[in-house]
Formats: C-alpha cells, structure tokens, sequence
C-alpha cells in the first residue's frame, strides 16, 4: 500500500475542513480527489504533503507514519495550481533545485535535467525564466520539476485549471500517460468531473470535508451513492425525483412509470434506506431516458421545454407531472412545446441517498 | 495620409524634446546645490565668501587638509564606517529575519509585537538621549563604538522589519511549498529562495537605514567624547564661534557624501525596482 490516510481531520479555528477521513491508495494507482471549491480536497492533499498539520488521525507513506514528518523527508513532489516555479532561476535551474538540495554530483543533475526536459518536450526552453514561457510551457517545467528525482508519490493540486480548455484536453491526456508509464503513485485534486472521470483509477468525492464516496470512475457514475454524487458527476447531471413508500408498502413517485420499472435489487436498496429511516430518491442519468412515441407502454408523458443541439448529442430539457427532467438524445426533429413519450431504461435506474438537509 | 504622418512623428519629437528639457531643469535643480558644495569645498576662504560668488578661482585643498590634519577627520571617518556598518548589517539580519517569522508564522499577537517593534521609532531621539547618557556612563560604555552600534541598529530594526515584511508577504506561498517538497527546510528555503526574491527590497532598506546611521548627529554628539567621535560631529566643528567656516563644512559635506554616492551606485540595479516597495509586481 502506498499511501494510508486514517481519521484525518483538520480543522482551523472552528471550521472542520476535513472530517475524519479513511483511504488507502495501492502503488501506481492514479488517485483522483473530487470535489466542489471548499470541500476540503486540497487541505487532504497538503497534509499528506506536509504543507499542513492533520489535527487528528495519521498518513502513512510506503508504511512509515508521516503525520508529522517535514515534507522533504516523504519522498513526495508536488505540483502547484499556479505552478510555484522559481521566477528567479531559468528554467533548467528550476527543474535542477530538488537534486540540488539533495547534493546530487553536478554531471548527473544535468543529465537527469536534460533527460526530464527532452521527455517533456521542454529542452529548447532552458535558458529562460518563468515570466518568458507561456502557460502551458509552466505547467510541463513544474511537472518536470517534480519529476526529475523520481519521488514515490506525486501529488498534484488542480494542475490544469489556469490553462484554457483546449490545452488542459491535451495535457490531461499527456500528464495521464507520462504518469501510468512511470508508474508512480498519483494523487491528483481537481473540482473538474471531466477530468476526474478521465484521468482517475479510482476516484474519491469529497463535500463539505466528508469523503462521500470512493470507487473506480465509471462505478461512481453509474451508482452514486446520494444526491450529491449523482448532480456532481455528469453533465448534465443526473435526474432525480423523489420516491417514497406508500402506507400499502407500495412505492411511489411522481412519475409513476419509472418507480414500476425499479429493478429488485433497487427496491431492496430502497427498503433498507426507509428501514433506516433515510429519505431517496429515484435517479436516471440522462442517456438513458430515450424519447418513444406518446402513450407507448411504461413511458411517462412528458412537454419539451427547450432544445439544446450539441452537435453530438441534443440536450431536451422536458417537464411531466410539474417535474423537469433532462433527456440526452441523438440528433432529433423533436421542438420545445411537442409531447412526447419518455422511455427509461430499466438496468439503469438507480436509487439514491437523500443528503441530510442542512440544519 | 503621408501629411498627416509625418506632422503625427514631428509631434511625438516635440514631445520628446520637452520632456527631455523638463528633466534636465529637475535635475539641475537638484544638482546645482550638491555641485556648488563641491565647488566650495577646493575654494579658500575669501573665495567662500566672495559677492557677487566667483566661479574661476585657484582650487585649493586647505580645507580638507584643515578636515584631516587638524581634526583627525580619517579617525571618525574609519569609526563611521565601523560603527555604521556593524549596525546595518546587525539591523538587516535580525530584521528581516524577524520580518520573516512576522510575515510567514502565526504567532500568537503577532501584530501587537510588529507594533512593539515600530513603537521604537515612536520616541522621540531627544528624549531617549539623556537616560542613554545615563545608563551608558553605568555601564562603562560611553564614548565607545559599541554604544553607537547598538543604538543604530535598534534605531534601523524597526523599518527593516516593516518594511521588510511586505516585500517577503508578496512572495507567493506557494513559490516556498514547492521548495520544502523540494527538499529544504525553513532556513534553506529562506536562504535560498525567499531572500533572494527579496533582494530589491534588501537594497532599498539597507540604503535607507545606511544613510540613517551615516548621517546621525545627535546621539554620536552626545554619546561620544573622543575615541568614538564620527563624521557628523567633526563636521560640525566647521561652527565655529564666530562664524560658519563654510569651505570646510563643504570639504565635510564631500568627504561624508561620497560613501553613500558610492553605495547607492552600486545599489542602483536594485533601488529602482526596490523603491517602488513591491508596488509592482514580477
């Protein structure tokens, strides 16, 4: 196991911003820490840096309790959300700093400089200060930086989110592979589902200093564990009503349709959340509803709203029942005022938690 | 169109040339009375005082003679330089150290110390002079260099620290973190990378404090009697009981004028980026 979190807490002043966390992460994973601003994500990330001191709980790396250790004897890099490259120094002496601190010879600092460089695609950048290289070029000399002495853990702080949309798609692919061919073991903070969903072997989801749920990306999506989860992953997020049991013990929602094609093993689930006297709800992502001729057999009736064409795909945005709800569809001849059947596709309707309504 | 260009390219030279003109008049009017000093201080005393003033003279070097020969002016000058130097760089390293920890660390009532510190600048010389006076002939230190020292250094550790602490706040956090993951421990990463960052402001405060302690009067008047005696208060013998003996007030001017010209010239790469005091940022 690289990396043991156990009851990690820290709070400032009488602020919790990360409430008693439990994770492990096995070497070579890439670990995916998600979240809204606020959440907590990147304070969990600085204390198993060291940046920060955990006010209760334990990190362990490699098996070595590291709560309290200085970050340079964790045998971590880092990579910063406004990169903290030295402006000071070229940049072949930014990339050279952690093997010099280290007492590294001098001919092999520059060898390994060179070779961190090359692989970046950075080495006709040496000779020039951060202020002179552009965004994208700042982010490969941090990467390098961080990569040059071969840490055991790399952890990184929403590395992409100061770079525009098109260069944070090529370098989310670049960073994913340089990573997996290393082999290091990767924690990586990032409010950005996209990116999480992409990058990450398995992601955890944090909110208001909880881990809500962790699990491999496409496990998250399609079986969020609440309400929170389900709108945080996807996008459009996923559509949920609320669903109860009757006082004949039968369930209910507001579009009945949906609540009769509930597969067993959801309704067990449900039971089990009414059992425990927690509220649910009935949740459908979007590309699973599909739109079917009006009065076909199970399908809800619904009102299109507004259509919204991506080109790809075509986001329907419908009411039934004075409920409003998302559909994904293809390319479709389908206008806003039309009626229209709605069609959910049994194996993926799911019930989720309720978040405990804030106090 | 071509008018018109050439008429836009005669304005900006127009332009060009009065500004040129304004800056020469603002530097002449600095100047004249630095170089008049100069001029005053190879003139012999009935040159001094000449009216209507003469400017074609014979030079002499009387009055620097009457400087060093008579009034031992090279001691005090080696004295300053030790005492002022001592002090700076006393001042400049617990300063900003102490700007450091103000800056970066929570300590508890940390404002309430950064006040502490600035309140020493809040008394007034005047009134400190005496009970000094007091308390260095108990101690056995009046009239020595040491006495000088620590008061300067205390009289410059207040605006080190200020100072000081808002060019280390405008380094970026994170510039710091990355070097601790880097492999640095707090000294290393003060040493190797804040201080470096921060060397405009280090040039700026350590002419400014230099330039405090060089050119200080009252205390080196006071507190000194013969051993300890700086420049500023040889300088001050060319009061003479009758009369100010202009031209060797001059010579004292050029002889004290010229290790701050230097200084700052040296500094100068820095100064000008220091003394905007991190208004402008990298």
């Amino acid at each position: 196991m690289s990396i043991q979190v156990r009851g990690l807490s820290k709070r400032f002043g009488g602020y919790t911003a990360v409430r008693s966390l439990d994770f492990d992460i096995a070497d070579g994973e890439f670990f995916v820490l998600l979240g809204p601003s606020g959440c907590g994500k990147t304070t969990t990330l600085r204390m198993i840096a060291g940046l920060d001191v955990p006010n209760d709980g334990l990190v362990r790396i490699r098996g070595r309790d590291v709560t309290y250790a200085e970050p340079r004897h964790r045998d971590i890099a880092m990579v910063f959300q406004d990169y903290g490259l030295y402006p000071n120094m070229t940049v072949f002496k930014n990339i050279e700093f952690p093997l010099k601190v280290r007492k590294v010879t001098p001919p092999e600092r520059r060898q390994k400089v060179l070779a961190t460089a090359e692989r970046l695609g950075i080495a006709d950048l040496l000779d020039r200060k951060p202020a002179k290289i552009s965004g994208g070029q700042r982010q490969r000399v941090s990467l390098a930086r961080a990569l040059v002495r071969n840490p055991h853990v790399f952890l990184m702080d929403e590395p992409l989110s100061n770079l525009d949309a098109k260069l944070r798609a090529t370098m989310r692919t670049e960073i994913k592979q340089l990573v997996a061919n290393l082999g290091i073991t990767t924690v990586y903070v990032t409010h950005d589902q996209v990116e999480a969903m992409s990058m990450a072997d398995r992601i955890g989801i944090m909110s208001k200093g909880d881990m809500i749920q962790i699990g491999k990306p496409l496990d998250v999506y399609d079986n969020p564990r609440s309400r929170f989860v389900a709108q945080f992953m996807g996008s459009p997020p996923m559509n949920l009503f609320p669903l109860h049991f009757s006082s004949e013990r039968k369930i209910e929602c507001k579009l009945q349709p949906f609540a009769d094609a509930l597969p067993e093993s959801q309704l067990t689930r449900a039971q089990d959340l009414a059992g425990s006297g927690l509220s649910f709800l009935l949740g459908v992502r979007p590309e699973h509803l599909s739109v079917v001729p009006p009065s076909t057999a199970g399908a809800v009736e619904a009102e299109i709203d507004f259509v919204e064409p991506l080109g790809q795909t075509t986001n329907l945005h419908v009411h039934s029942n004075a409920t409003p709800f998302t559909i994904v569809a293809g390319r479709t001849s389908a206008r806003a005022g039309q009626t229209v059947g709605v069609a959910a596709d049994p194996a993926h309707l799911r019930v989720v938690e309720d978040d405990p309504r804030p106090a | 169109m071509q008018v018109n260009r050439r008429s836009v390219a005669i304005k900006r030279r127009i332009n060009a040339a009065v500004a040129y003109v304004l800056a020469l008049l603002a530097v002449a009017f600095f100047a004249l009375p630095l170089f008049w000093i100069a001029l005053s201080s190879v003139k012999s005393d009935a040159d001094v005082s000449a009216y209507p003033p003469v400017w074609f003279f014979e030079p002499t070097l009387a009055n620097f003679r009457e400087l060093f020969v008579k009034l031992n002016a090279w001691d005090a000058l080696l004295n300053s330089v030790f005492i002022v130097c001592i002090s700076t760089i006393l001042a400049m390293m617990l300063g900003t150290m102490a700007a450091y920890a103000l800056a970066r660390f929570s300590i508890r009532g940390k404002e309430s110390v950064a006040l502490q510190v600035l309140s020493i600048r809040m008394m007034p010389s005047i009134v400190s002079v005496i009970p000094l006076f007091i308390i260095a002939r108990e101690l056995g230190v009046f009239d020595t260099p040491w006495l000088l020292i620590v008061i300067y250094a205390l009289n410059g550790l207040p605006f080190v620290v200020w100072v000081m602490r808002v060019f280390i706040q405008d380094v970026p956090k994170s510039i710091e973190e990355a070097a601790m993951i880097d492999g640095c421990g707090r000294y290393e990463v003060f040493l190797r990378i804040t201080l470096p960052l921060v060397v405009p402001g280090l040039a700026a405060v350590l002419v400014i404090i230099f330039m405090f302690s060089w050119n200080e009067y009252l205390f080196a008047s006071m507190l000194t009697s013969s051993e300890a005696k700086t420049l500023p208060v040889v300088a001050a013998n060319a009061i003479k009981p009758k009369a100010i003996a202009w031209g060797l007030s001059s010579a004292a001017a050029v002889v004290m004028s010229l290790p701050v010209i230097i200084l700052v010239l040296s500094a100068q790469r820095y100064l000008v980026r220091g003394l905007t005091l991190g208004a402008v940022k990298g």
